[in-house]
């Protein structure tokens, strides 16, 4: 796998739109959350200034539901921090597998690049593959930036706004853009064994810390391992 | 309360937070670049997407009945239609199905 390229100076308005137009289905279901999120801030007593800065330096929604549910319930601020350093642990399980496109990248851009690495802007550069530049990278990820950081503000100056996403099948959202993210990397009945021992981890560990993110590691190390012994087992 | 200040604690916490997310943001590619992988860490790190992609989705996926179908669903067509719309159809078979199971 070659480095992200630096899209040539005419491509870049068509590669940062590219990325822009794949963001918009996650955007459509992560506003939502955000409004929500924004809303339960504020119950938790974080000024509409608050949210902007939470979402603007953590950027990492499933995180920042975690922090607002501790520090509302009067958490140490400690307690906080190691909670969503916990949540946020995956992303060195994504980052690991984009490290051939970063090879190379000075450390300033990819830094900066790296910072904008959700779920969604990480599983969309995968199905990218070769094509993968820069111009689509901050199309995507600079999209849902300003989307969450918007909506998570509105949530929080409109206080209870929105009831409950899950009422009109937008937590299904999600579930849906993995799903397709998947199926993009299935290459056939070879995928299934990591798979599946990824399914039956995550849901035995989710079964014993419900809610928690350990259902996430537990699934990339079981699926890894089964993967890890095939590869040997093959060379 | 005055919308122009922040709590100072509040602050320490999100800055926290937000460097040590960073870190973990930055630190694959970090890690991967100054370790050699053999054949069999080298499988399961190209496993690895997948897996965690599979992880994040099969609790809420098989939460209940009606989520597991939209959910085999979505993989029936998510081949053959563009993402926006197999994400679209998902949503809106999950509503339905919510309803009638």
């Amino acid at each position: 796998m070659s480095t992200i390229s630096l899209p040539s100076p005419a491509s870049v308005p068509r590669e940062v739109a590219l990325g822009a137009v794949h963001a918009l289905p996650i955007l459509a279901g992560a506003v939502p959350f955000g409004l929500l999120l924004g809303s339960l801030a504020a119950k938790a007593g974080l000024t509409p200034l608050d949210m902007g800065l939470m979402s603007g330096i953590v950027f990492a929604g499933s995180s920042q539901f975690v922090a607002v549910e501790l520090w509302g319930h009067g958490a140490p601020g400690l307690a906080v921090v190691a909670s969503v350093l916990l949540v946020n642990l995956r992303h060195l399980l994504m980052g690991a597998t984009l490290a051939p496109r970063f090879h190379g990248v000075p450390p300033l851009r990819a830094g900066l690049a790296l910072f904008f690495m959700t779920d969604e802007v990480w599983a969309l550069a995968l199905r990218r593959g070769q094509g993968l530049t820069f111009g689509y990278w901050f199309g995507v990820g600079l999209t849902l930036y300003v989307g969450w950081l918007s909506a998570t503000v509105a949530g929080t100056l409109a206080g209870a706004l929105v009831a409950d996403p899950a009422a009109w099948g937008l937590d299904f959202t999600f579930i849906a853009v993995f799903l397709c993210l998947l199926a993009g990397l299935w290459t056939g009945v070879g995928s299934l064994p990591p798979w599946l021992a990824s399914a039956g981890a995550a849901l035995a560990v989710n079964a014993l810390t419900p809610g928690g993110p350990w259902h996430i590691l537990a699934g990339a190390v079981a699926g890894g391992a089964v993967a890890a012994w095939r590869g040997k087992a093959v060379s | 309360m005055d919308g122009m200040m922040v709590d100072g604690a509040l602050l320490a916490v999100i800055v926290a937070a937000g460097l040590l997310t960073w870190l973990t943001r930055v630190g694959g590619p970090w890690l991967i670049a100054r370790i050699r992988l053999g054949p069999a860490a080298n499988a399961a790190l190209e496993a690895t997407p997948g897996a965690v992609l599979v992880a994040l989705v099969a609790p809420a996926a098989l939460s209940r009945p009606s989520d597991a179908l939209a959910t085999l669903f979505v993989c029936l067509i998510a081949r053959r239609v563009p993402m926006a719309v197999a994400v679209a159809l998902g949503v809106a078979a999950v509503v339905v199905l919510r309803r009638v199971m």
